[in-house]
């Protein structure tokens, strides 16, 4: 038992060492909304930065966030080009909805769904939703975080545009 | 053991001597120190700490990956199972993956269609995780066509059982042909076939012959799909049928059993309504016939078609589906009313409605074990199980403050959790303000109220009867910190005098969280993050991180 928990120890010492800048994946497979089955390589801004934002239809931080990009999400384009990609981890419950959902929100999104969270277990993503990345143009990414404050946004893009430096 | 063991080594070297690949995880540490409460039903915690740990350590280099996670139950947490006590690596594999083909060897999750024949898949925080352990293929010809195929045991806490075998098949037509490439109309078409074998050696005697039941070494299910789409409008239907398949679940009856979902919706910007229909009829399906833990060992999983509330007195009644057999129908409306418009107001307004209707099969009994069981009508109904109806109306007060305020009206029938009583019918209303004060502080406050029929009454514990209050503060400043506070109020006919302060700190992918006070079992989503937890009575914490 001992030999487990030091030879993970041992590869969380290389791990932090290492960790800078990991790749996004671009080799899981994902839903589109119109039912076509893509490739995460399909999340991209060609140059620009992307934020990938992990979201859940019951998940109300999830919603208050991406209600609160959508009102500066114009003003943030015009400014840095950046795009948000909005990836869903509802099951079966409610994939369904999604489509609706982001419809009757009025979202300006390009969304996906991860019904099975491959991308979200590649990522690292954990359980906890709302959690957000910001790849930038050579598909690093450059920042992440759990949770949503309000208020959040702002620091957000603060980091969407140190990620075009 | 020893194979994961080697594993843990084997990973590790990879790490360091292949370059160019990149190691990334995440560590999850959850602990609680509960105290006895009879009231709110958290027990006594004979080691006064119990925690749960995992570290998800994954290796990538190009298309090739390979994971390990380790699990560490040293007292494991309430809610758990015993059975998870103990520490180690729970799960490791091996995949390579490209656009056209993908092999993953070790655990895996995996669904197909919408996992009425096949689910493995693992929720953390309720201790469900029945990951295959074995080998899945994604293979794709042409564009438009994707073939799975997977073979494999399935988890049971540290071990792996029974015997899974699938494959599932899905063909894009627009993809397929060209001419329907850029087409409106979009189809889907699919199908899958999953089988499970069981040794038969257990004796199980029929009912009123008391001869030994013949059991099934093999039991299958299979499933047609589709996904239809043109324009907003959308349709998708899935029915799935199980082989014979005596097991505890359903009393080893010989009924085979099947299940129909229907979705039908139309959205455009800013309105939006979708419908849903189901019926199940016996369609337990499990790795092994006779395990006792009702929620272990699912090959399949049939959607429930209610909405998962997140308000802590409308999800008090969280809805699963009754395997064994039910109707439903669900409906959702949303619609946002534009910014300068009469409704409208300055912001624009949201509302949504939801309602939904679940009851039992109209069913005729014919036997006991050993026989058919019952028989059904299609569109027979029984005893109502659960129904809601729920209007949530959400509006941009200023450019500082929003408020939502919502209605809802819920009717459960406790029967679903196994023990007879009365029905419920509970109202619930909702407030809930949000006050931005600058960039980086903001406070928010929930009141929530639920008058119910139901009376606390101590032979049946139902800690849920009653008429409740709630209030909630919660502050968040310097956009990393929060705290709130809480209490949920049984003010009439009920039991329990729920407390709670919670406070933590957010830094990028790291969090921590501390909270104390009296925890009901259920979906809680404070400072930003929604999680399910159970019943708990003392100091609890939490701390995650990804690298």
């Amino acid at each position: 038992m001992k030999r487990i928990i030091l030879s993970i120890a041992a590869m969380m010492c290389i791990t932090l060492g290492m960790a800078q800048n990991a790749k996004m994946p671009d080799n899981i497979n994902l839903k589109s909304l119109d039912g076509k089955t893509v490739q995460s390589s399909v999340i991209q801004n060609y140059g620009g930065v992307v934020i990938l934002s992990f979201w859940a239809t019951w998940c109300k931080p999830c919603n208050t966030e991406l209600d609160a990009i959508k009102e500066v999400y114009e003003d943030w384009q015009e400014e840095t080009g950046v795009k948000l990609v909005a990836i869903s981890i509802d099951d079966s419950r409610s994939a369904a909805r999604v489509k609706p959902w982001v419809d009757g929100k009025d979202w300006p999104y390009e969304v996906y769904l991860d019904q099975n969270k491959d991308l979200a277990r590649a990522m690292n993503v954990g359980a906890d939703v709302p959690y957000t990345f910001i790849i930038n143009a050579e598909g690093e990414i450059v920042w992440q975080h759990k949770g949503y404050q309000p208020g959040s946004e702002e620091e957000l893009f603060e980091q969407v545009k140190a990620a075009l430096k | 053991m020893l194979a994961a063991l080697t594993m843990a080594g084997g990973a590790s070297v990879m790490a360091q001597g292949l370059l160019g690949g990149q190691v990334t995880g995440n560590i999850q540490l959850d602990g609680q120190i509960s105290r006895r409460d009879t009231v709110i039903g958290s027990e006594d915690v004979p080691q006064k700490l119990l925690s749960n740990a995992r570290a998800d350590i994954l290796y990538t280099n190009g298309n090739f990956s390979a994971g390990l996670r380790y699990e560490g139950y040293l007292g494991p947490m309430l809610g758990f199972r015993p059975d998870y006590e103990g520490q180690g690596i729970a799960n490791y594999f091996v995949s390579y993956k490209t656009q056209n083909f993908a092999v993953t060897a070790g655990h895996f999750y995996e669904q197909f269609g919408n996992g009425m024949t096949l689910r493995a898949y693992e929720d953390r925080y309720l201790g469900i995780d029945n990951a295959l352990r074995g080998i899945d293929v994604m293979y794709r010809p042409f564009r438009g066509i994707i073939l799975k195929g997977v073979i494999g045991q399935q988890r049971y806490f540290w071990e792996s059982r029974g015997l899974v075998r699938g494959v599932d098949a899905e063909v894009s037509l627009n993809e397929l042909v060209a001419a329907w490439n850029e087409g409106k109309t979009r189809v889907t078409l699919g199908g899958s076939f999953v089988s499970k074998y069981e040794d038969n050696s257990e004796v199980i005697l029929a009912d009123v012959s008391g001869f030994k039941l013949n059991l099934p070494r093999n039991v299958a299910t299979s499933a047609v799909r589709l996904d239809l789409a043109h324009g907003g409008f959308g349709l998708q239907a899935e029915y799935a049928h199980k082989s014979q398949d005596p097991n505890d679940l359903n009393d080893y009856i010989y009924r085979e059993g099947d299940v129909l979902w229907l979705s039908a919706s139309y959205s455009k910007k800013g309105l939006s309504a979708n419908i849903q229909a189901k019926r199940v009829d016996n369609m337990g399906f499990r790795s092994v016939r006779t395990e006792a833990y009702k929620e272990m060992l699912y090959i399949n999983y049939t959607p429930a078609i209610s909405k998962q509330h997140t308000y802590a007195f409308l999800s008090m009644y969280p809805y699963a589906t009754q395997s064994m057999g039910e109707m439903g129908v669900q409906g959702d409306f949303m619609y946002k009313f534009k910014k300068e418009t009469l409704l409208g107001g300055k912001y624009g307004t949201d509302i949504h409605l939801n309602a939904s209707l679940i009851k039992g099969l109209d069913t005729t009994r014919i036997g006991g074990r050993g026989t058919d069981g019952y028989t059904s009508t299609f569109f027979g109904t029984g005893d109502t199980y659960y129904g809601d109806v729920s209007v949530e109306v959400s509006k941009k007060l200023s450019s500082k403050v929003k408020f939502a305020a919502t209605y809802g009206y819920v009717v459960f029938n406790p029967i679903i959790e196994g023990h007879a009583g009365d029905i419920h019918h509970n109202h619930v209303v909702v407030g809930d303000l949000t006050w931005k004060i600058n960039k980086k502080n903001s406070i928010r406050f929930e009141a929530e109220w639920m008058g119910s029929d139901s009376k606390y009454d101590a032979a049946v514990d139902d800690k849920r009867c009653g008429d409740w209050i709630m209030g909630l503060v919660e502050y968040n400043f310097t956009s990393a910190w929060f705290v709130s506070v809480s209490d949920q109020y049984a003010y009439k006919d009920g039991v329990g005098n729920y407390y709670n302060v919670s406070m933590g700190y957010t830094k990028g992918a790291t969090r921590l969280q501390v909270g104390y006070g009296k925890q009901r079992e259920g979906i809680i989503c404070i400072g930003g993050v929604c999680r399910n937890v159970p019943a708990s009575n003392g100091l609890t914490f939490s701390l995650t991180t990804s690298f």
